[in-house]
Order: C-alpha cells, then sequence, then structure tokens
C-alpha cells in the first residue's frame, strides 16, 4: 500500500505549496486548487489507511508511522470540515504544514508489519484511539485559530496595517473557530478517557492507574475544562482563550509523546 | 483598410472645468454619434462621456485626417474653443487605441484606482451606440472583449477589494475585528456628516439596529428617521455602550465623551463581547487609552486615513498585474483583428499568384503536345512550388504588416495594387 501513501504525501505538498501562493499573493485560484488537491490527497489516504488495516488485519494505529499517518488523516478531516464551515481561505497554509511534515514522517519511519500485543486486538481499540486522535486534532485547529487570532488583534491594536491585516481573517471569526474547535475537540477528549477508563476496567480490572499517560492527558482536559468553563460564562474570549489554548496545546503534545506504563506499545 | 482611433480627455489631461464643458449628456448622444457616422470616412463611431472623461472611439476608413475629423466633431458637440480642447486631448490609433479601452474598462484608468462605476458606464456608452446602429463588427468585437477583460481583471487581481474612502475604511476595520456584520448593532454618537455617511456604508453592508444620539435630541431624531434608527437620551450613553457593537463618534465637543472607565464597565456587563469605537471626530471625543483594553477596538480620524493609504497601496499592487493582463490581452485582440483584415488580401494574392502559375502551364501544354502522366505530375509540382514559393514571403509581410504602423497603410496599398486581377478596372 505504500504508493497509496506517497500519492497522498505529493498531493498534500502540492495543496501546501498551493495554499501558501493563495496567501501571499492573495489568489482565490491558488486556494481553489489546493483544496482540491487536499480533498484527493485525502481520498488516497483514506484509501490507504484502509487498505492498510485489511492487509494487516488491525486498526492500523498499533506503530509510529501508523499514528503519525492517522494523526494527519484526523487533522485533515477537521480541515476539510472547518473549510466547509467557515471558508476561511488562509487556514491551509497554516494547517497543511504539520500535516505534510506528519505523513513525511510517517513514510521515513516505515516498518513493516509486526505482531501487536494480544491486548490491543480489543473492539475498544477503535473507538477510544478514533477519539483521541479527533480530540488531538480539534485542539490543533483551535490552536491554529488561536494564533490567528493572536496576530490579527496584534495588527489591528497596533493600527498599523499592514500584510497580515489583508490576509488573516476577522477577529470574530477566528474567535469562532476557536470556541467550535475547542467544543468539538473537548467532547472526543471526555471519550477517550471515558471510553480508555472502561477498557482499563476490562483489561486490568481497574478504570484509573495514574500511569504517565492518563495523568498527562487528565491535565490536558482540566487546562481545556477550564477553558470551556471561562468561554461559556464569558469571562475569558479572544486573546486570554488564546494564550490559555495554546498552552493547552503544549500540554496536548505532552500528552501525545508519553508513552510509557500501561500506554508502553510504540 | 480601415483602422481604429481614439479621441479624448480625462481627468488627467483636464481640469474639472474643462471636462464639464466637454460632457455630453447621454439624451444628446444618439444624434451626435448619427452626425458623426455621417462624415467621411467614419464608419463606425461610439461616444463615452462621464464626469471624468470624454472620449470618442471610431473606426475609420483608411482616411488620413481621421483624427482631425473627431476633433473638429468634438468641438462642435462639446462648444470647447478647438485650441483649448486640442491641448488636452489624447489620441491614440490602433492596438494603442485597444489598450485604452481596455484600461478605461478595467478601471486602471479611473481618478480613484479600481472604482467599480466605470463598467457600467462604459456598458451604456456601447448600448447607447448599438442602439443608434453606430457600432459595427470592430466596435462590438472591441466592447465584447473589453467587458470579459474587466472582468478578468476583477477576478483575478484584487484590485476592487480595498476600500479607499474614510467611510467604507471604517466599515471595512469594523468588519476585521467583528466579522460579518449582519446583526450587529450601531450606536451614533453626535449628529456630524462623518458619523452619518458611515453610519450609511454600515447599514448598506446589511448591519442591524441602528440607534442615535446626540445631545440636542432633535438633530439625533433627525439622523434617526433618515436611517429608520431610533434616537436614544444622551444620558443613557453609559447604558447604551454595553448594547451595541460599533459606536461612530462625530461630535463637536471639545472633550472626551467616552473614557476608558466607561468602556470597562460596558465590557464587564457585555461579557466582554467586543465592540468598536470609529472616532471620526476632531478633537478626539474617545479616549485613545480605550484601546488598551482587551476587546474594545477604537480608531480615529488618522487610523482610518492610514487604511486608506494601505488599501491604496494594495490597489497599486494590484494594478501592475492588472496592467501586464490588458497589455497582453489588448495585443492579442489586435493581432486577430489584423489577420482578419489580412485576410481577403492574402487569398487574392495566392490566387493571382496560382492563377498566372496555373496559365502559363497550360499555354506551354497547348503548344507542346500532352505529356505522360509522369512528367504531368512533376509539371504541376513545379509549378505550385513556384507559387507557393512567390506567395509565402508577401504572406508573411501582409500578415505582420501591422506590427509596424507607420508603413503598414503604404505597404498593403502597393500589395494590393500589385496584385489587382486584369479584369478588374485598374
Amino acid at each position: 500500500m505504500n504508493w497509496a501513501l506517497i500519492v497522498t504525501i505529493v498531493f498534500y505538498a502540492l495543496a501546501l505549496l498551493h495554499s501558501c501562493l493563495g496567501f501571499f499573493r492573495k489568489r482565490q485560484i491558488f486556494v481553489s486548487l489546493a483544496l482540491c488537491m487536499v480533498g484527493v490527497g485525502f481520498l488516497f489516504h483514506t484509501v490507504y489507511l484502509v487498505g492498510l488495516g485489511l492487509e494487516r488485519r488491525h486498526f492500523p494505529i498499533t506503530d509510529l508511522p501508523e499514528s503519525l499517518s492517522f494523526f494527519a488523516w484526523s487533522i485533515t478531516l477537521t480541515f476539510i470540515a472547518a473549510h466547509i464551515r467557515y471558508r476561511y481561505n488562509v487556514l491551509g497554509a497554516f494547517v497543511l504544514p504539520l500535516v505534510s511534515l506528519l505523513m513525511i514522517l510517517s513514510e521515513v519511519a516505515w516498518e513493516e508489519n509486526h505482531a501487536i500485543p494480544p491486548l490491543l486486538r480489543s473492539r475498544w481499540l477503535y473507538f477510544h484511539v478514533s477519539v483521541a486522535f479527533l480530540a488531538y486534532a480539534g485542539f490543533f485547529l483551535m490552536f491554529i485559530a488561536a494564533l490567528l487570532y493572536l496576530m490579527q488583534e496584534k495588527e489591528l491594536k497596533s493600527k498599523r496595517f499592514r500584510f497580515l491585516y489583508f490576509r488573516l481573517p476577522a477577529l470574530q471569526a477566528c474567535d469562532e473557530l476557536m470556541r467550535n474547535s475547542l467544543f468539538v475537540g473537548f467532547v472526543m477528549m471526555s471519550l477517550t478517557i471515558v471510553t480508555g477508563a472502561f477498557w482499563a476496567q476490562q483489561a486490568w480490572g481497574r478504570f484509573w492507574s495514574w500511569d504517565p499517560k492518563e495523568t498527562a492527558s487528565l491535565v490536558t482536559w482540566s487546562i481545556y475544562l477550564l477553558l470551556v468553563h471561562y468561554r461559556l460564562s464569558g469571562g475569558w474570549r479572544a486573546r486570554r482563550a488564546a494564550y490559555v489554548s495554546i498552552a493547552g496545546f503544549v500540554s496536548m503534545i505532552i500528552t501525545f509523546g508519553v508513552n510509557a506504563g500501561l500506554h508502553a506499545y510504540l | 483598410m480601415s483602422d481604429l482611433v481614439l479621441i479624448g480627455l480625462n481627468h488627467r489631461t483636464a481640469e474639472v472645468e474643462r471636462r464639464e464643458r466637454a460632457a455630453l449628456p447621454s439624451a444628446d448622444v444618439p444624434g451626435a454619434l448619427t452626425e458623426l457616422t455621417a462624415r467621411p470616412g467614419i464608419q463606425e463611431a461610439l461616444i463615452l462621456s462621464t464626469c471624468n472623461r470624454v472620449e470618442v472611439v471610431s473606426r475609420v476608413d483608411g482616411a488620413d485626417p481621421a483624427f482631425e475629423i473627431l476633433e473638429s466633431f468634438l468641438a462642435e458637440v462639446s462648444g470647447l474653443p478647438r485650441n483649448e480642447l486640442s491641448e488636452s486631448l489624447y489620441r491614440y490609433a490602433g492596438s494603442e487605441a485597444v489598450e485604452h479601452v481596455f484600461r478605461v474598462a478595467s478601471s486602471l484608468d479611473s481618478m480613484i484606482l479600481g472604482e467599480p462605476q466605470i463598467l457600467g458606464q462604459v456598458k451604456s456608452a456601447y448600448s447607447l451606440a448599438v442602439e443608434t446602429g453606430s457600432s459595427g463588427t470592430l466596435l462590438n468585437n472591441l466592447f465584447q472583449a473589453a467587458f470579459r477583460v474587466a472582468k478578468r481583471v476583477r477576478t483575478e487581481t484584487s484590485i476592487g477589494e480595498y476600500s479607499v474612502s474614510v467611510s467604507s475604511a471604517a466599515v471595512e476595520l469594523a468588519r476585521k475585528v467583528l466579522g460579518n456584520l449582519g446583526r450587529k448593532t450601531i450606536l451614533i454618537v453626535g449628529a456630524g456628516e462623518m458619523g452619518e455617511n458611515t453610519a450609511r456604508y454600515l447599514a448598506d453592508d446589511g448591519a442591524g439596529s441602528i440607534y442615535v444620539t446626540n445631545r440636542g435630541a432633535e438633530a439625533a431624531a433627525g439622523l434617526a428617521s433618515r436611517f429608520g434608527g431610533i434616537a436614544v437620551p444622551f444620558d443613557q450613553l453609559r447604558y447604551w455602550l454595553a448594547h451595541v457593537d460599533i459606536v461612530i463618534v462625530s461630535t463637536a465637543a471639545p472633550n472626551l465623551i467616552i473614557d476608558r472607565s466607561m468602556v470597562t464597565s460596558a465590557l464587564r456587563t457585555r461579557r466582554n463581547r467586543p465592540i468598536v469605537f470609529i472616532d471620526m471626530s476632531v478633537p478626539r471625543n474617545v479616549d485613545p487609552a480605550v484601546s488598551d483594553i482587551e476587546n474594545a477596538f477604537c480608531y480615529d480620524i488618522d487610523d482610518l486615513g492610514a487604511v486608506v493609504e494601505a488599501n491604496l497601496e494594495e490597489r497599486r499592487g494590484a494594478a501592475a498585474l492588472a496592467e501586464k493582463l490588458v497589455r497582453q490581452e489588448s495585443e492579442a485582440f489586435w493581432a486577430r483583428v489584423k489577420s482578419m483584415d489580412a485576410a481577403p488580401m492574402v487569398v487574392e494574392v495566392r490566387r493571382r499568384i496560382e492563377e498566372v502559375c496555373q496559365s502559363e502551364l497550360d499555354r506551354y501544354l497547348k503548344r507542346n503536345g500532352p505529356r505522360d502522366p509522369k512528367e504531368m505530375k512533376e509539371l504541376e509540382i513545379l509549378v505550385s512550388r513556384i507559387a507557393g514559393k512567390m506567395s509565402h514571403p508577401l504572406v508573411t509581410q501582409i500578415k505582420s504588416a501591422h506590427e509596424d504602423p507607420t508603413h503598414e497603410r503604404a505597404l498593403l496599398t502597393v500589395v494590393s495594387r500589385l496584385f489587382r486581377s486584369h479584369k478588374d478596372p485598374a
């Protein structure tokens, strides 16, 4: 199935190139082309993941390259959804670099099929891990929206109207994307923790064991819980929410990276 | 042999006073067009008359004093003295005239670069010419192409995207903060004219309710009635700040009307939903320190000026791209016109040469008796090769004649004389 992976990478990279051209030169045609390429890339990506899963007879998120590729797939999925909902032309130029990077890393780190621990041959895997990755993707999108917000706010407050002022979406638009990706990410992350707890109960007889990944995800989840709380109460929007969401994103990266204790599979 | 010529004056070549006198009311245009096309050598004509330009475009029939005819015509209909008119006129012929028409339609020649009205004005000038019957194949093709080019410029460059008036800059800023302005509420403080203009732009952009407040309640009520807005008492300003998204301040008051503490408490009440202040008053009525408050955005008249300046800069950038596009399109258009023009002459030249060769071959065969098929074939090939070799350089010259406008007419006249068929009366 490696050819599908290569085709996917090529399409994502071309989409990235066109998104950047669209961003710098402010030409709609490049943005539209980029979106077509993302769409085609995403199709090949899906074909690749399904093919890989059938070939290896497991959900393809059990080793590092598989996870990276699945993460990229989740981000692309949320990106496409966000684009359909909001139509911000600049999003691609900010989201696609990570997608392309993840795909290239996945290709470089390519591993032949190997036996997976019997523990992972569980139906829980599908649900637990897919919602986890969707949560990560949602938080990543929120992180991007926060960056866009902070950059545009700086332009608007400094009153010097330059390059970014003309290209970035309206503040309120960034804020809305931040809010909605926060809610999606938060719901997904909550589901991840709950399904993880049930799976742990079945596998090891305990709901919660304080292993490093569990602890890290609880910290990340708390940060986002705080954000959701203040968001709903109206106290933190905009700049403060943007800063906290960047902190949450860092915490999320750590959560993603910690694979010790009971979660030591990769 | 026909050519395209254009004369005109615009905001760059003539003062407004002179433009006013030269302008032709659209009711007079059909009559003027009929009169113009009746003059010798004028085959098609179109008049474009707006407040910034008066132009006459025409297809002329080889007549050399083409500019002369158009100029005296324009002097007659406009009532401008001939010498005053002459010093303000620009004169273009051929591909330059095409390029000028394309630039005008694409708003690259406008006083405010990229302003969108000009295309509509060109379109109505064209329909007047079509209705009058003064527009023929060349002008029809030219203006259809101009509309297409103008559309390309709009869609492929960002020339029309940036607002360049102070009022529309205010709307643009509000939109950069608040996004879509639908259902956003506006408070106008003071009954100044700038405030009114800006509110009108906002209302055109789909903004929701408009509230007006002023120290003098009557002026507020008057302004409110013009927008279908609601006048609110001036001493309730604090309350209203908490309930609107955009505040436009335009008063003659010499002191601050809105200060930091008012905005801070308003934001608390509105749970930090962002609020935009557009302060158009001089001296300023909104404390500049309001800008430092999170979720409050405050712009004074200089900031609006900076937006306009930045927008003009972006437009100029886009215009460079648009100019390139227009140049390519006008060259392509003119080459097409010329090759269509040259087509009958090319056919005629080829036909004449082949005719001569063929008749010589026939005479030879008649005198020397028939040949066997192989020899016959060779003779035919020989003759057609001679015909081809002779006509090729001539055809190339005819087709590329338009590239050298100074000698074009002379060359084409010579060629048509040399190859005039014997049957024609010379």
